[in-house]
């Protein structure tokens, strides 16, 4: 009751309550100011003193004043006698109904102890489980902390019924705390933690009543998810692989890696398993699953066979790859994984095969043209020996190391290899007989002979940027002798020994490798080639006496003075070439010309009828009876072969190359009209060539026949063939050669 | 000394260059060849085989003034033929007839009908279109091609157009497109190169050293045969100048002439400076061009192109040619003057 409100209110209300409150109130005195005993005011006062009041009024008032007073006491003592009255009836009636109510408390009290009890129970009860409730959070957070999560579901779906009743009133906050707690669990899916975890994780999930279909493709989510990094755990061993395989030590990689990969398997495995538990109509995706696990796994390995893999380093792979596929077999029967990656375990080691032997083709071909590059700084004493011996080695060492290598395949136990042991005999045979097949080919791309039109790149552009050097078809060519000689002999002795069988597959055109028909190839590849180089050595001269036949006026010819120098430039053809050969061939037994491997002929009845022109210079009404008479010569005249067989021999493959230019020196001859010096130009330059011809070659009788018939040939093209005087020949030709020892000291 | 006795010989008197079929004659197979000789007088002869075909029969002997370098038939008129000849110092192209009644006569003398001396250089070949009446010729010297109007009647033969084949290409032969009247093929140290007759423009060419003699396909159109020094013989799709068909090896030595049968797909002759003359099979079906790269594929396997190598002659073989009225004969002229004519029947039955 605040004082302003009392401003409208009456003296006679107020003092109503004062009085009221002075009644009740246990200390009026603090209510209340002292106030001065001495004033007209105190009335109100407890101190206050009746006689003292009396004489104060009667002192300080007249009778007017007293008597007003005394009216208004009076009025004022009859309206508090009110009040009194008022006041005392209002405060009896409370009591009245006061006592009411106790009497009707006791009547009620009786019973009530039984339901007490009932009560206290009840609530003890209900404490205990509000307790529970409480606690929930925190035991659910000390469930995941100590990864007891069967037991923290227990709880949380006890605790379940609670929450769905009163959740959204009273438990608010603790269904909030526990439903986070819970929901770790359902962050295991997406934490790192292991496949099992998360297979428990959505075995418990699946009691919570989360959504099956959303958690089974999740879980397949996270399946694929591991397949990531299982597959990573392949590329670790390859750059292990690698690694070890620099030493060249071929050493088993790193083994942590194996086994930390295996313990993933284990657990994918596992998780397999679980899900299978968990969805049982969901073979379908975990066969996909695994399959594509299988088929990641062997296309790193085919990502791995296209570099230099060895097969130690294969089986490493293979074996854990093995491994992991028995281990989701066990599971995962039905998606035949074996048979499956067996498959792609064939296509693997095929294309292993084949990236080997293409390897070893690069190393054969890189040692071959080494050549090129070592020819051009002129280092070496011997170029083609050096690259002769190093092609040789690089092709018999590297099919022997291919040949052990593959070897390895074989002896080892793993059951994906065994079952494919048939495969790799054949596949390692079919693989010689391409690799020879394309050796084959390799050798006539560098050669030259063969146009680009088999598109073999790189090497292509190194083998044609340039021209091809003579000494690299002879090489070749050596090379393929070696090859058909010793090489395939060898590799077939060690296939027979190490790879015995095969016969896996049914070949239509007999076995894989067939040693006869790739030395056959490489027989006639090694007689084609030294043709070649031969045809290559003698292009050059011939070039050289096109030039040097084409060019003058040979009807306009002047006297010769000296041998002309083209014969030089000859001798240094020939020079080379014989150094070339000295370097990679073998010397010839005999020295002796074989008549019966010739393929092609020509008398030598027309040098005797040179012989007769000496002597008979003018008697040119007698040819015809001459022409006849070499006809009838040529029937009782041994013939002297020119095309024989070449051999391959030092000897014989100068000598080949001489006759075939003295041959082309002839048909040059016999396209030119000469005049009478142009002939004995011709006469002079080929009796300068007969000595060191025949100090060069094997079958002098041969070239000796073949340089008469050059100056046959010039004297029937000859408008007036009369020879030079020997003295005058004579003399020009020790003019020669004395400049000529000046120039060479050494004698060829 | 295989095939050796199988052949018919017969002996010029001198040396010989050239010989060719007379396409025209049609009752009788018959070649004409001419000597080459520098200081004697030199002769055309002209060949005929038999009716049993046992033996060469020599039915006409002609005089001719200067040594023959080529001889070519007219493919329309059996009496008439072309010579390129040399003095020794110069050379000349002449067209000549064989006089009608040279059989009766002592000394028949062959009649010139028109010189075709419009040339200054060394004159090569002397061309006549192969199949069948033209008026027209080419000749070739080093550096020109010619293209003459021939009127027999009127015994003249007047220069159409002339082309200069460029700096630096000395021709050294050619030959005509059987299947297109304005195509010509000539050959030169480092190309083929080929010609529009009616702009005289060289339309294409074949980069390709040191060939010796080319030939046209009389069967198939764009295929040419070419015979090189070194390489062998090469057989190209004139549309695809960049690289041959297919190649066959060729010669020990030069391969000179190289000829493709008139009738028999396939079938190539070669001669060579190794004193054979070589038959073989190449079957040239455009598509198929991956035949030349299964040959090195397996050699073995693959049948060797060279069917026969006729190895009976004494000295380099320069002349070559098929008969057209019996396509499986040929004759070839070697150059101690002898001409060999052979029939390919034993190998026809392999094809």
């Amino acid at each position: 009751m605040g004082a302003e409100d009392n401003v409208p209110l009456d003296d006679k209300a107020k003092r109503m309550r004062d009085l009221l409150s002075s009644f009740y109130a246990p200390d009026p005195s603090t209510n209340n100011a002292p106030s001065n005993p001495g004033t007209l005011d105190a009335i109100n006062t407890s101190s206050f003193d009746a006689d003292q009041y009396m004489n104060l009024l009667i002192q300080k008032s007249n009778l007017d004043e007293l008597l007003q007073r005394h009216v208004e006491m009076a009025a004022e003592i009859k309206n508090i006698d009110t009040d009194l009255q008022m006041l005392v009836y209002e405060n009896y009636s409370k009591f009245i109904s006061a006592t009411d109510a106790i009497k009707r408390m006791k009547s009620d009290i009786v019973g009530m102890e039984a339901n007490m009890e009932q009560l206290l129970d009840k609530i003890m009860s209900v404490q205990s489980k509000i307790q529970f409730i409480y606690d929930l959070p925190t035991r659910l957070g000390k469930c995941i902390e100590s990864e007891a999560y069967v037991d923290a579901v227990k709880f949380y779906t006890g605790a379940l019924p609670i929450f769905k009743a009163y959740g959204d009133s009273s438990f608010q906050d603790c269904k909030q705390a526990s439903e986070e707690a819970i929901s770790i669990i359902g962050k295991l899916f997406s934490d790192s933690e292991s496949i099992q975890a998360r297979t428990e994780a959505a075995v418990l999930l699946k009691q919570l009543d989360f959504p099956v279909d959303s958690l089974q493709v999740k879980l397949l989510e996270k399946l694929e998810q591991s397949l990531g990094d299982l597959q990573l755990k392949t590329d670790d061993i390859e750059n292990a692989s690698m690694e070890s395989n620099d030493p060249k030590l071929g050493k088993v990689p790193d083994s942590v890696h194996i086994t930390a990969h295996e313990g993933s398997i284990r657990g994918f495995a596992e998780a397999i398993s679980a899900y299978r538990v968990i969805f049982p109509d969901s073979e379908g995706h975990l066969i996909k699953l695994a399959q594509d696990l299988v088929v990641k796994h062997f296309e790193t390995v085919e990502q791995c066979v296209k570099g230099r893999f060895s097969c130690a380093n294969l089986l490493v792979v293979l074996r854990t790859i093995w491994t992991d596929v028995l281990l989701m077999d066990e599971v995962l029967s039905e998606a035949v994984l074996p048979g499956f990656s067996l498959e792609a375990a064939q296509n693997a080691l095929k294309q292993h095969v084949a990236s080997t032997f293409n390897y070893l083709l690069h190393d054969i071909s890189d040692a071959l043209l080494r050549l090129n590059v070592s020819s051009k700084e002129a280092a070496e004493e011997n170029p083609l020996q050096v690259a002769l011996e190093a092609s040789k080695k690089a092709l018999l060492q590297g099919s022997m190391d291919v040949l052990l290598d593959f070897r390895q395949l074989l002896d080892d136990d793993l059951g994906l290899l065994v079952q494919l042991r048939d495969f790799v005999s054949d596949w390692v045979q079919e693989g010689f007989q391409d690799f020879f097949r394309a050796l084959y080919d390799r050798f006539f791309l560098l050669s030259g002979r063969k146009s680009s039109s088999s598109q073999d790149q790189g090497l292509t552009a190194g083998a044609h940027g340039e021209k091809v050097l003579a000494g690299l078809v002879l090489v070749l060519s050596q090379l393929s002798v070696f090859i058909e000689q010793t090489a395939i002999p060898r590799i077939t002795e060690e296939i027979a020994a190490s790879f015995p069988g095969g016969g896996a597959r049914v070949y239509e055109n007999g076995p894989a490798f067939v040693p006869g028909v790739m030395c056959r190839i490489f027989r006639s590849a090694g007689e084609r080639l030294l043709h070649h180089y031969i045809n290559m050595r003698t292009q050059k001269v011939s070039t050289l006496l096109r030039k040097r036949f084409t060019t003058p006026n040979w009807v306009k010819h002047k006297e010769p003075r000296e041998v002309h120098m083209f014969v030089d430039l000859f001798l240094q053809e020939l020079k080379e070439t014989t150094s070339e050969v000295k370097q990679i061939l073998p010397q010839g037994l005999e020295r002796k010309h074989r008549r019966s491997d010739s393929n092609g002929s020509t008398a030598s009845s027309r040098s005797n009828q040179l012989r007769d022109d000496k002597t008979n210079r003018s008697n040119t009404h007698k040819a015809r009876s001459q022409l006849l008479e070499t006809h009838l010569a040529k029937l009782f005249k041994q013939k002297v072969e020119i095309f024989t067989k070449v051999e391959r021999t030092q000897e014989s493959v100068v000598t080949t190359a001489v006759k075939l230019c003295l041959k082309s020196l002839q048909e040059f001859v016999r396209l030119q009209t000469f005049n009478r010096s142009g002939f004995q130009q011709i006469q002079l330059d080929i009796q300068f060539l007969r000595t060191p011809l025949k100090e060069t070659v094997e079958d002098e009788a041969a070239v000796d026949f073949l340089l008469d018939e050059v100056i046959v040939a010039a004297s029937e093209r000859c408008l007036d063939p009369i020879p030079l005087e020997p003295p005058i020949l004579d003399r020009l030709i020790q003019a020669k050669l004395a400049k000529w020892k000046e120039k060479n000291p050494i004698t060829p | 000394m295989q095939g050796g006795s199988s052949g018919i010989g017969y002996g010029l008197k001198y040396q010989a260059r050239c010989i060719s079929d007379v396409k025209a004659d049609t009752d009788h197979t018959s070649f004409i060849t001419g000597t080459l000789s520098l200081r004697e007088e030199n002769e055309v002869h002209l060949i005929r085989l038999s009716s049993g075909g046992t033996e060469l029969i020599c039915e006409g002997l002609f005089s001719h003034p200067n040594e023959i370098w080529d001889l070519a038939s007219c493919p329309f008129d059996q009496r008439i033929f072309s010579t390129v000849f040399s003095t020794g110092e110069s050379y000349g192209a002449a067209i000549w007839q064989i006089p009608e009644l040279y059989g009766q006569l002592n000394s028949p003398q062959l009649e010139r009908i028109a010189s075709l001396d419009a040339h200054v250089g060394k004159i090569n070949r002397v061309l006549w279109w192969p199949s069948g009446r033209h008026d027209k010729l080419i000749s070739i010297d080093d550096e020109n091609l010619f293209l003459w109007t021939l009127d027999c009647s009127k015994k003249a033969a007047q220069v159409q157009s002339k082309q200069s084949s460029g700096m630096l290409h000395y021709l050294s032969g050619g030959a005509w497109d059987p299947h297109d009247i304005n195509a010509v093929a000539t050959t030169c140290e480092s190309s083929v190169q080929f010609w529009d007759l009616r702009t005289m423009k060289k339309t294409n060419a074949i980069e390709h050293a040191h060939i010796h003699n080319a030939n046209y396909d009389m069967k198939k159109n764009h295929i040419l045969v070419t015979a090189e020094d070194e390489s062998g013989i090469h057989i190209w799709d004139t549309r695809k100048p960049k690289s041959p068909i297919q190649e066959l090896p060729g010669h020990t030595h030069w391969t000179w002439a190289v000829t493709c049968n008139p009738e028999y797909d396939g079938l190539i002759l070669s001669a060579g400076t190794d004193s054979t003359v070589n038959l073989w099979m190449a079957p040239t079906s455009i598509e198929d061009e991956a035949i030349s790269e299964s040959i090195a594929e397996s050699p073995a396997q693959q049948a060797d192109p060279l069917l026969n190598s006729y190895s009976d002659y004494e000295d380099s073989v320069y002349g070559l040619a098929w008969s057209s009225r019996e396509p499986w004969i040929f004759a070839s002229l070697s150059y101690d003057g002898r001409v060999v004519v052979e029939s390919i029947k034993p190998f026809l039955s392999r094809k």
